[in-house]
């Protein structure tokens, strides 16, 4: 740890003193944002007052000059429609259009209707304003006529509207502004982050390589994951600092435009700040993930390169898939939802859409943030094994690396690193993430069952490319005797607190326990077989090989393999707690989180005494089991458990579970500890 | 000690393939693996200069490469031990042990020499302080003093090698491996290197190195290790690789030895 800060220090102090990157971190946002915004309102705005001055000329055919004669009748009654000067100009046939905006022709059909035509040129602004002008001159006359023609028959205007229909806009102005404008700020962002990554990712990369500098760091006494992670951090750091700068230079424009220049055309907007306050922390904390992201993104690239030109190269065409991508906010369809939310950058520019119309949706950003932060994590991961591999630095650039170490090459009863273990939960949740809720939205309940089958999938597969001996590793024994009986004693009370506990925390977090009740709902339609099948039996077996199998079982091992010297217990401790971490964010609910946790620890724990999976895949199966039958006969289990049913727990009957939990995992802990080997 | 024990190291290589005239479409580019070093067995104890000799492409660099953890053996083993003869298992504290200078292990140039080497100092775990005075020692004794505080992309060339000298000494390891240190530099710089083996020497510390300069090698090496095609083709002290092939000095030597080999 503490080398990784030695490390950042020294790359904070070599990127800095690079003139390159000083100009694009502080120059670029400082001066060149500021010019650009302030000089395109300018150049805008003195293009809209000359347009002003205009006036239209309008060629039309001699023929008509009475129409056009009354048509400029209608003009001129209607002088807040039409303020600028048209000036009509009879031509000759086949006379020059040159020097007119449009022309306007008219035509008598068989029907002794009139049919006039404008011509126009739609690249040009005047051109295509007069024709708008002509367009709403035509149709005043119209109805001028109508009006005429109906006092004729002595009815009254009314007679043509029967009904009358209006639309009422239910966007608040602030809406649309953000819809308007807040894609295209979410992209100016994402850009500037992306660039502010970009120059301090080649050069840590393969700017050290190109200046020699690598082979020197790698004779130092640092592990390739500090190297690549302070590397990493520094370039993380950079790219915020980046970002912050850019967003203050951009703000202080756009205030400078608003009391000064241009202030009317943003005013009218009635866009308040004062509303995304509340959204400002989750702003920012976009604003770091994204910065990460970005950094991992640049780095993957960068470190394939051997020179500053090359890195060019290979960043370029990242650079335009980030810049389509991070364009998704601009499209008007094109929201943050539960698919959108998935796609890196994507959701981003949305996010920044949502915000600046203030419909912030804090669960969709936070799923946003979390899937940007697990890719960063994939990419880092990949990172730090590339740097492993030496063929990066002593031979070019893609050619001939190896991510995976070659089955074949791995050694019999290999354990599977903590880095493998962790990479393959984030793969899984991944998988989870886009398969799993694909296959929920096409199969619904069969859906689960994809999702269980995969979580089942990935550490079997892990297992078998490391060869891992998967009697050891996932504990494949036969409990030690008379630890069966704690097991259940032990898991019994935790129940009971775990009952306590929910019920606390039904009252911290009531709406995301209507979320759990909600997503269950579609399952308790199923037959109670399936639902047992898919809900209990499924996650009982793969969860419990990958959390108290592959996790625990791993994390132990590489512990004691680590630390020969210490008591063992405390490998298991923390092999215990990070498994039950991981087991209780995996569940994605914040308000589980604490419940499964807990149970978690518990299941990691009687695997630890009882030497054996199939006790905790029985108790997980029972624990299922019950909750599910809660959710789809809650009569019957009402009868048999009451306590099971109700919201809210009387004061006694807390007291009584706590009670009934500690004696009961009291005695669980006590028989469990007395089989000590 | 360092230790080498059977070190091998396969490198894929790509080659046309060569019937190129008979077989007209068959033009498909054959990778196959060679051995850039082969079956290596060298031992170094303190308190010793050893020479690895031989031509370009023997397999020097990446035989000190695999010595220096830079790169990892596809067979074979390094095995260093400390002061006490117990093994060092850790990478981390493998790499501590050793100093690697090659030419291109080049230095941050947007560093002075002072940054440098309280960088390197606090990374390898030493506090401030001591790293402090431990600099102000090295630059008295590489007579660095004047430009300790500059940049080290203003440095000339004999005061950039100085200053990495400054940086395997900040280490302070166990055994120095230098890959042709004394390469293209002139007189006064590579006296400099070479008086700072010697002392690295006599202070018991074993130095493995490379060099083209069989006569540099000839005077300074205790024993020295002739490489080709990445096998130990003869080893000895300088005077017993003479008296084998016949020879007054260790140039002549050197053209026996692989002369002979080539014959073979």
């Amino acid at each position: 740890m503490k080398k990784i800060g030695i490390l950042i220090r020294k790359e904070m102090l070599d990127i800095l003193r690079d003139k390159k990157t000083l100009i694009m971190m502080i120059l670029v946002p400082i001066v060149l944002y500021p010019l650009l915004i302030i000089g395109m309102t300018l150049v805008l705005n003195s293009v809209m007052s000359t347009s002003e001055e205009v006036s239209y000329t309008v060629g039309f055919d001699g023929e008509y000059a009475d129409v056009v004669a009354d048509l400029q009748e209608v003009m001129a009654q209607d002088s807040e429609e039409f303020d600028e000067d048209v000036e009509f100009l009879a031509m000759d046939e086949g006379g020059s259009s040159a020097v007119l905006d449009a022309t306007l022709r008219f035509e008598t059909d068989s029907d002794g209707r009139l049919r006039a035509e404008i011509t126009y040129d739609s690249t040009a602004m005047n051109s295509a304003h007069v024709c708008r002008m002509l367009e709403d001159a035509v149709e005043g006359y119209r109805q001028k006529l109508v009006v005429e023609g109906l006092a004729k028959l002595d009815l009254d205007e009314d007679f043509l509207h029967p009904i009358i229909c209006t639309t009422v806009d239910e966007v608040s102005e602030a809406e649309s502004f953000g819809v308007s404008i807040g894609g295209s700020i979410g992209m100016m962002l994402i850009v500037m982050i992306l660039m502010g990554a970009l120059y301090p990712a080649i050069d840590t990369t393969a700017g050290e390589k190109e200046r020699g500098t690598l082979e020197t760091l790698l004779t130092l006494p640092v592990t390739n994951f500090q190297m690549i992670f302070s590397k990493f951090v520094s370039v993380a750091i950079i790219a915020c600092v980046t970002a912050l700068l850019s967003l203050i230079s951009l703000a202080g424009s756009v205030l400078f435009l608003i009391f000064g220049v241009a202030g009317d055309m943003v005013v009218e907007f009635g866009f308040s700040a004062t509303a995304m306050v509340g959204a400002l922390p989750m702003l920012f904390l976009t604003m770091l993930v994204t910065a990460l992201l970005s950094s991992a993104l640049c780095m993957c690239f960068c470190v394939f390169a051997k020179s500053f030109k090359e890195a060019n190269n290979y960043v370029t065409p990242l650079l335009l898939v980030v810049m389509i991508a991070s364009m998704a906010g601009m499209l008007p369809s094109v929201e943050l939802d539960q698919r959108t939310v998935l796609i890196p950058i994507v959701n981003v520019s949305l996010m920044m859409k949502q915000v600046l119309s203030q419909q912030f949706s804090f669960v969709l950003a936070g799923v946003a943030n979390l899937v940007n932060l697990c890719v960063s994590i994939l990419i880092i991961w990949f990172l730090a094994k590339m740097y492993d591999s030496e063929n990066i630095l002593f031979a070019d650039g893609f050619r001939s690396f190896r991510l995976f170490v070659r089955r074949s090459d791995v050694k019999k009863g290999t354990v599977p690193d903590n880095g493998d273990v962790m990479l393959a939960v984030t793969v899984l949740f991944l998988l989870m993430i886009y398969v799993g809720s694909a296959a929920s939205a096409r199969l619904g309940f069969w859906g689960t069952a994809v999702t269980q089958l995969m979580i089942l999938a990935v550490p079997l597969l892990l297992v078998w490319y490391m060869k891992s001996d998967v009697k050891t590793l996932f504990s494949l024994n036969a409990p030690r005797k008379g630890t069966v009986l704690g097991s259940v004693l032990l898991y019994l009370g935790t129940y009971c607190l775990i009952m306590v506990l929910s019920v606390a925390l039904m009252v911290l977090f009531p709406e995301s326990m209507e979320n759990v009740e909600l997503a269950f709902s579609p399952i308790a339609e199923q037959p109670f077989v399936f639902i047992l099948l898919v809900v209990a039996l499924m996650p009982a077996v793969g969860e419990e090989f990958l959390f108290r199998g592959l996790m625990f079982g791993s994390i132990r091992a590489n512990w004691l393999k680590r630390h020969p010297k210490e008591p063992a217990v405390k490998g298991a401790v923390y092999a215990i707690l990070i498994s039950a971490a991981v087991f209780g964010v995996f569940h994605m609910s914040l308000a589980k989180f604490f419940t499964t946790f807990l149970l978690g620890a518990l299941f990691a724990y009687i695997v630890y005494r009882t030497g054996s999976i199939y006790v905790t895949m029985g108790l997980h199966f029972v624990n299922n089991a019950v909750s599910m039958a809660v959710m789809k006969y809650p009569e019957a289990v009402g009868k048999v458990l009451p306590f099971l049913m109700e919201e809210e727990l009387s004061m006694v009957e807390i007291v009584g579970l706590l009670a009934a939990g500690v004696v009961l995992a009291g005695l669980g802990f006590m028989l469990l500890g007395k089989k000590k080997e | 000690m360092i230790e080498v024990r059977g070190l091998c190291k396969e490198f894929e290589r790509s080659r046309k393939a060569e019937r190129t005239a008979g077989k007209a479409k068959k033009q498909r580019v054959k990778k196959e693996t060679f051995l850039a070093v082969d079956h290596v067995s060298i031992e170094a104890c303190e308190g010793e200069i050893i020479g690895i000799l031989g031509p370009n492409g023997a397999g020097k660099t990446t035989l000190l490469r695999m010595m220096g953890m830079l790169m990892s053996p596809t067979g074979g083993e390094v095995v260093l031990t400390d002061e006490e003869g117990n093994e060092i298992a850790e990478l981390t504290q493998k790499k501590a042990a050793i100093g690697y200078l090659s030419g291109n292990t080049k230095l941050y140039p947007r560093f002075s020499v002072r940054e440098y080497l309280q960088f390197l100092g606090e990374l390898y775990g030493f506090d401030k302080d001591m790293v402090r005075k431990r600099s102000e020692e090295i630059f008295k004794v590489l007579d660095m003093e004047g430009f300790a505080d500059n940049r080290i992309e203003k440095l000339s060339t004999g005061q950039t090698q100085r200053a990495s000298i400054a940086r395997c000494l900040m280490a302070d390891p166990q055994v120095y491996i230098l890959d042709e240190p004394t390469l293209g530099l002139d007189i006064l710089s590579a006296d400099a290197i070479i008086h700072f083996m010697r002392e690295q020497k006599e202070r018991g510390k074993t130095v493995l190195y490379s060099t083209h300069y069989l006569e540099e090698a000839q005077i300074l090496c205790d024993r020295i290790y002739m490489i080709r095609d990445g096998r130990i083709v003869a080893h000895g002290t300088p005077a017993a690789l003479m008296q084998q092939t016949g020879t007054d000095n260790l140039r002549a030597a050197f053209h026996v030895l692989y002369d002979t080999e080539g014959a073979r």
